[in-house]
């Protein structure tokens, strides 16, 4: 019976082991970034910021600034909702990526793998071994293996060991994975019943040599399991060398420690076994090891015929359990005062990074006291996570409240400064007229087009030279009006001999002049364009401004009742869930207060049964003590 | 007493917790409560998405927007401190990087370190990079870029990437439009 008991701890169905995929595989590859945006959404999701990520991917999406990612960025958004634990969200985004045909197959292998995980974690497992079948085996190496394990853990879940076994026998993976693929084998065939094959290869797990905390932490878990198998099997020896390798430090040490004090009490080593089962009581009562280790003390006590220790040690077990049993009702009373959420949330904001580790080190109050253990049960820590993220959403709303305030001060400051604004602006705008400044450009064009086809040399005079040519052309009009007279002839000459020197000037700078007034046109063209551009754009913004702040508005008018009613929401449910949590607390303190209780009876039981045969034996002063 | 001893020893050995419990288990039936968190929780990224894209049409609207992205590849002659962006001469970033968002860099990350407005025309920017470079060195360099600012959103990126034959790091400066 203790046989199967044993087998059925150490072995039962949830003992499949798994690593935690973005903590333990690092440098997974580099994305080459084709969308700045999705860049953005990476840099969030890289540092486990999945809310934010999800927010920016949405919204991004939405903003048709992700078309480059399409695929991947999908691929993405159904990763982020499953990592929040929107399964349904999740399912959808893959099923509909399967569905399009025009899906590549890396992508659709991705969405297969992901989809699978979902099912897989929604329990219908069936669903999820089609679709990590499904995949045609372009998936990357560490999803791969990962999606291997899936579908071997899928088949243990289902007790189909045969076929978990054949999954992974002379399956080769990466270096963790392969380890958890090892240990679930060998958990698997020790299922089946080809204990020795089991044991060796969570032997070959138990001595890994490694840095990497999951796998030691892995070794640990492997060792305590073969431990405990030799130790229901009769073979001490052998259970003492695997649980020695079991850290001192680590979650699993309290187990080995008392199967380390079985192993040698086994081997009738009842003095060795006192060293593991004294370690233990210095520490939590809760841990089941611990207790235990409060009636295997006395009992080895007895064995080696030390009636006086073993009596003083029961003694102080009862004394231990009722301490411990009065301190579960100070907590209970605590948790029901709803001190025990504030204890929980302030032990994460001290720890942040590996919060759950460090809380062995929270306060010992009575609404802090057993954090940790309640932190050990899967139900209490699921409806932690759920109470954690209504506290982030309840702020996250609260901080949008205040946004939203100030949004509509905007708006309507805005509007106000636009009122008050526009009648100068349109008077300034009248007096630019961009029309009349483009038509007088078109003119200086053509005109120089035109001088510059016929070579209109006093087309491009300076005013200087224009008042030369001007008085020249007043000097030839006077010499007109006297034809043959001789008398003119001295200033004819001299008039032809300016003309000819201003002449002979204006063509040496022909071809300065012309490079410059073209030019000088380019820059006017310029300047026109600017002009006209600000123009449209002032006009634009003048006849659009009203109607785009009328807009966002309405967007803001509109949004702020469903940040309310959310807020309302999110309230309801954090109070339910923090009731909910208190209950669960409850009812493992309240669980673990009884067990301490039968304790208690069965040390009284014990010490009751010393006495009655010490007072059996009483007149013989050399009885030996008692046979357990 | 051997039977009391080695029943709780059982029951201790049946209440062990399973080895591997951190694996990952399969959720269990959920219960309303865990539903109504769900739909909560997709309601609010729902909205968040809805008043991400208000803050940005209400603050920085296309018209005026730009936003600067620093982005880096391998890295490995250059170890980033830190970034500062100025633009026409006004300082309007000045980032320092954790570890992690070294680590989310180097992995495709980018991150955006500046959304601002510009009025249309040309604008100066300027990033000054700080940090170390090969042989533990202290480096500071800059880079810039003028950019034309017309009537739709501009983005800038500032790449870090490694000059593999000269074994340096290079900075370059980039108008996405």
């Amino acid at each position: 019976m203790l046989r199967k008991l044993l087998i059925f701890a150490t072995l039962t169905q949830g003992a499949f082991a798994a690593p935690v995929v973005e903590e333990a595989v690092p440098g997974l590859p580099a994305v080459k970034v084709q969308d700045l945006h999705y860049g953005d959404v990476l840099f969030h999701f890289y540092q486990h910021d999945h809310f934010d990520a999800l927010v920016r991917l949405a919204a991004y999406r939405d903003q048709g600034r992700l078309a480059a990612h399409a695929r991947d960025s999908e691929l993405l958004r159904g990763g982020l909702y499953l990592s929040l634990g929107q399964h349904r969200e999740a399912q959808q985004i893959f099923e509909r990526m399967l569905a399009d045909p025009s899906t590549p197959p890396p992508v659709r292998d991705k969405a297969w793998f992901y989809l699978g995980k979902v099912l897989y974690a929604a329990g219908l497992f069936e669903e999820s071994e089609r679709a990590l079948r499904s995949s045609s085996g372009t998936l990357p190496a560490e999803l791969d293996a990962e999606r291997q394990l899936l579908l071997a853990q899928g088949l243990m879940y289902r007790q189909r060991y045969d076929q978990a076994i054949a999954e992974l026998e002379g399956w080769q993976g990466p270096r963790l994975w392969l380890a958890y693929g090892q240990f679930n084998l060998g958990v698997a065939l020790v299922r089946v019943g080809q204990k020795e094959r089991g044991l060796a290869l969570l032997d070959s797990v138990g001595q890994i040599v490694t840095e990497w905390p999951e796998l030691i932490a892995l070794r640990d878990k492997a060792n305590l399991a073969i431990g405990y198998a030799h130790l229901q099997a009769g073979e001490p020896a052998a259970a003492r060398a695997a649980l020695d390798r079991v850290r001192l430090s680590g979650p699993q040490s309290s187990k080995a420690l008392l199967g380390a004090g079985w192993a040698d009490a086994a081997a009738k080593q009842y003095e060795a076994a006192l060293l593991p089962w004294q370690e233990l009581q210095g520490r939590d009562l809760l841990d089941a090891a611990v207790q235990e280790s409060y009636l295997a003390v006395p009992y080895a006590y007895a064995e080696l015929g030390a009636m006086a220790q073993a009596v003083d040690y029961y003694e102080k077990a009862i004394a231990e359990y009722d301490t411990e049993r009065s301190r579960i009702g100070e907590s209970i009373g605590a948790i029901r005062s709803g001190r025990l959420l504030a204890a929980a949330l302030q032990a994460e904001r001290d720890g942040r990074e590996g919060w759950f580790g460090q809380l062995a080190d929270v306060p010992d109050s009575p609404e802090s006291r057993y954090l940790y253990h309640l932190l050990a049960g899967h139900e209490f820590q699921e409806g932690l996570k759920n109470y954690r993220a209504l506290e982030a959403m309840s702020k996250n709303l609260s901080d949008w409240s205040d946004s939203l305030g100030a949004f509509t001060d905007m708006v309507e400051t805005r509007q106000q400064a636009f009122r008050m604004r526009l009648p100068a602006a349109d008077a300034r705008l009248a007096t630019v007229d961009v029309a009349t400044i483009n038509g007088r450009r078109d003119e200086l064009h053509a005109r120089l087009e035109a001088a510059l086809a016929e070579r209109d040399l006093e087309a491009l005079a300076t005013e200087e030279e224009r008042g030369l040519l001007d008085t020249l052309a007043g000097v030839d009009a006077e010499l007109a009006r006297h034809p043959g007279d001789a008398a003119y002839e001295d200033a004819r000459e001299k008039a032809r001999l300016a003309r000819g020197v201003l002449l002979w000037k204006l063509d040496s700078a022909w071809k300065v002049r012309s490079w410059q007034a073209n030019r000088a046109l380019r820059d006017l063209n310029a300047a026109v364009y600017d002009a006209r551009t600000r123009e449209t754009a002032s006009s634009r913004a003048r006849e659009g401004a009203p109607e785009r702040n009328a807009a966002l508005g309405v967007r803001v008018r509109n949004v702020s009742p469903r940040v309310v009613a959310l807020a309302v929401r999110v309230d309801a449910a954090k109070s339910a869930q923090g009731h909910h949590l208190a209950d669960i607390a409850i009812e493992e303190l309240e669980a673990q207060r009884q067990r301490l209780d039968e304790y208690s009876v069965q040390a009284r039981y014990a010490l009751a049964t010393i006495y009655d045969r010490a007072t059996a034996d009483a007149p013989s002063a050399t009885s030996r003590g008692t046979t357990p | 007493m051997r039977y009391f001893l080695l029943s709780t020893f059982a029951a201790v050995a049946a209440s062990m917790p399973a080895v591997a419990q951190d694996a990952a288990e399969p959720a269990a039936e959920r219960s309303a409560l865990d539903a109504e968190v769900q739909a909560l929780r997709r309601d609010v990224v729902d909205l968040n998405r809805d008043l991400f894209m208000l803050e940005e049409d209400l603050l920085f609207p296309a018209s005026t927007q730009i936003a600067v992205f620093v982005s880096m590849d391998i890295g490995t002659f250059f170890a980033l401190d830190s970034v500062q962006v100025k633009v026409d001469d006004k300082e309007v970033a000045n980032y320092l990087y954790t570890e992690r968002e070294l680590e989310a860099l180097k992995r495709g990350g980018v991150h955006r370190i500046w959304l601002g407005n510009l009025k249309a025309g040309e604008h100066e920017v300027v990033a000054f990079f700080t940090g170390q470079g090969t042989h533990e060195r202290d480096y500071r360099r800059g880079a810039t870029l003028t950019v034309e600012k017309g009537v739709g959103a501009k983005y800038v990126e500032l790449r870090i990437s490694d000059r593999v034959r000269k074994l340096q790091p290079e900075f370059v400066v980039r108008v996405w439009e």
